[in-house]
C-alpha cells in the first residue's frame, strides 16, 4: 500500500528526515514512535504530499505521489493533532461538509454519519454546535472526519493527546476497526503503551532516522528476553562501568552519572550487583525491574527515555 | 468548482450561526447616516440645510448682479441664502467665525471682462470648519457659473441689447431678478428647439438640475455609501481572517489532504467575501431608501456597481492578505490600512477638502471609486461616464484577485504541516 524508498529531507542544516525506507501492507496499522523532532512529523507530512522530498520517492498504491497527487488524495484521510473541525458547525453538518468534500453525497453519507455518530456515542447530541462538545467529544469527531469516507491510507498524528482513557478506548476500537475494514493505517505517536497496544508494527525513529523496524515481538528481540533494571544513585558512568564490567551477564543498555539501565536475569543477578554497589561506597536510591517492552527496546536505541 | 461552492456554502453557514460581528458593522453605517443626517439636516424630510453664503460684489455691474441674482432663483432659493456683505474683510471675517459655508467674491471689473468675451474669474472660499455644505455650495456656484457662460454665449445678442438697457437706466434689484428669471423662462421654453445642437452645454445643464430637483445627492446619499464602503471592508476582512485561522486551525491542512485544491479553497474566500459583501451592501442600500428615502439612480446599473465594487473590495482585501503572516497581524494591519484608505478615499470627509496631492493619493482607494460610482448613479451622470468606473473596478478586482490566488497559493502551503 505505501512504499517509502530513500526518503531524505532537511530544513537548512537540519536534517529532519535522513534516509527513510520502508513498506505499509494494506491494512496494517503502521507506527512511527519517536521522541519531538524525531522526523515522524515530517515523513507523515511527506506521505500526505504537503512537503517536496530532497530525495527519494514515495508510492501510495502503486502510484508516485509526485505523479498522482490528486488521485492519492482522493484515497487518503487525515487526523490532525489540531481539533481541525467547525466549531460553529453542529457535528452532523460537519461530518456532511467533510464528507462531501471527499465526494460523498445522498444515502451513502446519511448512513456512514449515522453508523459513527452512533459508534463514538453522540447520537442525540449531533445537531449541537461542537463548541459545546468536551475535549473528549471533540477528539472523536476529529477521527470520525478523517474516517468517513472509508480512506484506503489513513494518516494520524497523534490522535490521542490529552484525552480521558474513555475516549482513548475508543479511539484506539475505531482505528482497529478500520483497519479490519481494509483502511490502512500510519500513526505517529510518543506513546510507547499505544504503540504497542494498536501498532501491528513499528518504526522507532530518532534525528530522521529509522533505529529499528518490526513488530512488538521483534523489537523486543534487540534487548533479548532478559529483565530491565533501571538503577538511579549516587554514582557517575565510569563508576557503574566499573562495577557492571565484573559481572558476568550483564548487558548494558544505557548508563550515564545517576542512571544505568542494565539487562540482566534479575532473580540471579540483582543481589550481586546491589552488595558491589555497597562495597564501593555507592548509595542507590531507586531500582526497578521490568519486563522487556518497547520502552527498553527505545532505551537501547536511542540512549533515553521517550519522555526526555 | 462544484468543491467551491461546498466550501462557500460551508462559510455561510458559518457566518450566519456566528452573525453578531457582522450585523455590528452592518448597524455602524446606518447609525452614522443618522447620527450625520441629524446634524445637518431635517431628518423627516432629508434634504440639505439652507447653505449659508456670503457675497462680495466689487464689480457692481449688470452682469454680477445678473450672476448673484441666478444663484438664488427656483429650487435654489431653498438651498441657498445668500447674504451681500459690503466689503471683503467683512466677508472673511464673519467666515471665519463660521457664520457662513462659503464666501462668493465677485472681483471689480467681471461685468467688463465677461462682455468683452474675456476669462473671468469668481473667488469662492469655502469654510474649512465645515465639511459638507461648502461642498455642496461650490458645486452649486460652479454649475451656475457653467450655465451662466453658457447663456452669455447663446444670447450674446440680447444681452448686448440689454447692455444697452442697462447703461441707459439704472436697473433695480427687481429688474434684475426679473430679467434672469425671463431668461430661465425662455430657456426652458425653447430649449428642445435650440439646444440639440449645443449637446455639451444641454447635458451640462440638465445633470445639475436633476441633482437640485431631485435633493437626490442628500447627506444621507453620501454618508451612507462613504462609510458602508469601509465597513464592507471590515466585513470582508473577517472572511479572510479564516483564511489564517483555517491554516492555524489545521482546516485547510486537512483539506489539502483531500481532493481540494489550495486554489479552489483561496478562490472561495474571495468568492464568499465578494457574496457576503454583496448582500450586505443591499441590505445597506435597502435600508437607505426605507430609512432616509435615498434615491440611488438606476437600478440596473446601481446593481453593477455594487457587484464590480464588491469584487474590487475581496481582491483587494485577498491581495493585502498575501503580505500577512498570522491572524495576530491581521488583526493590527488590516484595521490600520483600511481606517487609513477610509479617510483618503472619502469615506470620512469630502475628498475636495483635502490638498490636491491627497487627491491624487485618494484615487488608489477602493473608497473613491465606490464612492465616484454611487455618487454618479445617484445625480444621473451619463452612463458611459458609470461604465469606465465599473469596469474600472471588475478589471482591478479580478486581477488582484489572480495575483492574490497565486501568491497565497505559495504562502498557505508553507508551514502547514509541523
Amino acid at each position: 500500500m505505501l512504499k517509502i524508498s530513500h526518503l531524505s529531507k532537511s530544513f537548512g542544516k537540519v536534517q529532519a528526515v535522513d534516509d527513510v525506507s520502508l513498506e505499509v501492507k494494506e491494512g496494517e496499522i503502521f507506527g512511527f514512535l519517536g521522541p519531538n523532532g524525531a522526523g515522524k512529523t515530517t515523513t507523515i507530512s511527506m506521505i500526505a504530499g504537503l512537503l517536496t522530498p530532497d530525495s527519494g520517492t514515495i508510492q501510495i498504491d502503486s502510484m508516485d505521489i509526485r505523479n498522482s497527487p490528486q488521485e492519492i488524495r482522493g484515497i487518503m484521510g487525515v487526523v490532525p493533532q489540531d481539533m481541525a473541525f467547525y466549531e460553529e458547525l453542529t457535528a452532523k453538518e460537519n461530518l456532511r461538509f467533510w464528507g462531501q468534500l471527499q465526494g460523498m453525497s445522498g444515502k451513502e453519507l446519511d448512513q456512514k454519519i449515522h453508523y459513527y455518530l452512533d459508534k463514538i456515542g453522540l447520537k442525540g447530541r449531533e445537531n449541537e454546535p461542537l463548541k459545546k462538545y468536551s475535549g473528549g467529544m471533540k477528539r472523536r469527531i476529529n477521527l470520525i472526519i478523517g474516517l468517513i469516507h472509508s480512506p484506503r491510507l489513513l494518516l494520524l498524528d497523534e490522535p490521542t493527546i490529552g484525552i480521558d482513557v474513555q475516549t482513548k478506548i475508543n479511539i484506539l476500537d475505531l482505528i482497529r476497526e478500520a483497519s479490519t475494514g481494509g483502511t490502512t493505517a500510519v500513526y505517529t505517536t510518543h506513546n510507547l503503551v499505544e504503540a504497542e497496544e494498536l501498532c501491528d508494527r513499528i518504526a522507532i525513529m530518532d534525528k530522521g532516522k529509522i533505529l529499528a523496524l518490526g513488530t512488538l515481538n521483534e523489537l523486543i528481540q534487540i534487548v533479548g528476553e532478559k529483565d530491565i533494571a533501571l538503577i538511579q544513585g549516587e554514582f557517575s558512568a565510569d563508576q557503574a562501568q566499573q562495577i557492571v564490567t565484573k559481572e558476568k551477564g550483564i548487558d548494558v543498555i544505557t548508563m550515564k552519572d545517576g542512571y544505568l539501565a542494565i539487562s540482566l536475569d534479575a532473580s540471579k543477578k540483582v543481589p550481586g550487583l546491589m552488595e558491589s554497589f555497597f562495597n564501593s561506597g555507592i548509595s542507590i536510591n531507586d531500582i526497578s525491574l521490568k519486563q522487556p517492552n518497547l520502552e527498553s527496546v527505545f532505551l537501547k536505541l536511542t540512549g533515553k527515555e521517550l519522555r526526555e | 468548482m462544484k468543491r467551491v461552492f461546498l466550501l462557500i456554502g460551508k462559510d455561510f453557514k458559518r457566518k450566519w450561526k456566528n452573525p453578531v460581528v457582522i450585523i455590528g458593522f452592518l448597524l455602524i453605517p446606518i447609525l452614522f447616516t443618522f447620527i450625520f443626517g441629524f446634524i445637518f439636516g431635517s431628518s423627516q424630510e432629508n434634504v440639505l440645510p439652507t447653505i449659508k453664503v456670503l457675497s462680495v460684489d466689487l464689480d457692481k455691474s449688470l452682469v454680477s448682479r445678473l450672476y448673484l441674482s441666478s444663484l438664488t432663483q427656483g429650487e435654489l432659493k431653498d438651498m441657498i441664502h445668500l447674504q451681500a456683505v459690503p466689503s471683503e474683510d467683512e466677508a472673511r471675517s464673519l467666515l471665519d467665525k463660521g457664520k457662513a459655508s462659503a464666501l462668493i467674491i465677485i472681483p471689480s471689473k467681471f461685468g467688463e471682462k465677461v462682455w468683452s468675451g474675456d476669462p473671468a474669474e469668481i473667488t469662492l472660499i469655502k469654510n474649512p470648519s465645515e465639511q459638507f455644505l461648502p461642498q455642496i455650495a461650490e458645486e452649486i456656484t460652479e454649475t451656475t457659473s457653467l450655465v451662466f457662460s453658457a447663456l452669455l454665449q447663446i444670447f450674446s445678442e440680447e444681452i448686448s441689447q440689454i447692455k444697452a438697457l442697462s447703461e441707459q437706466i439704472d436697473a433695480s434689484d427687481q429688474i434684475i431678478s426679473d430679467l434672469s428669471i425671463m431668461i430661465k423662462d425662455r430657456i426652458e421654453g425653447i430649449e428642445k428647439y435650440v439646444f440639440p445642437p449645443v449637446v455639451s452645454i444641454k447635458q451640462v445643464t440638465r445633470e445639475k438640475e436633476v441633482e437640485i430637483e431631485d435633493a437626490g445627492y442628500s447627506i444621507h446619499s453620501y454618508i451612507l455609501p462613504a462609510i458602508s464602503i469601509m465597513f464592507i471592508l471590515f466585513i470582508c476582512n473577517i472572511v479572510f481572517e479564516d483564511l489564517l485561522r483555517e491554516k492555524e486551525k489545521g482546516t485547510l491542512l486537512r483539506m489539502t489532504i483531500s481532493p481540494l485544491r489550495i486554489s479552489e479553497f483561496i478562490w472561495s474566500k474571495i468568492l464568499t467575501s465578494a457574496l457576503i459583501g454583496i448582500f450586505c451592501t443591499l441590505f445597506l442600500i435597502g435600508l437607505g431608501s426605507i430609512l432616509f428615502s435615498i434615491d440611488w439612480g438606476r437600478p440596473g446599473i446601481l446593481l453593477i456597481i455594487i457587484l464590480s465594487l464588491n469584487i474590487l473590495i475581496a481582491g483587494f482585501i485577498a491581495f493585502l492578505y498575501t503580505f500577512i503572516r498570522t491572524e495576530r497581524q491581521a488583526g493590527a494591519l488590516m484595521s490600520s490600512v483600511i481606517v487609513v484608505m477610509a479617510l483618503l478615499g472619502g469615506s470620512m470627509t469630502p475628498i475636495s477638502n483635502f490638498p490636491p496631492f491627497v487627491q491624487k493619493i485618494s484615487r488608489f482607494t477602493v473608497n473613491y471609486w465606490g464612492l465616484e460610482a454611487f455618487k454618479k448613479n445617484i445625480i444621473g451622470d451619463s452612463v458611459p461616464q458609470i461604465w469606465v468606473i465599473v469596469f474600472g473596478m471588475l478589471i482591478m478586482g479580478l486581477l488582484l484577485s489572480i495575483a492574490s490566488s497565486f501568491l497565497l497559493k505559495n504562502k498557505l502551503k508553507k508551514g502547514l504541516y509541523g
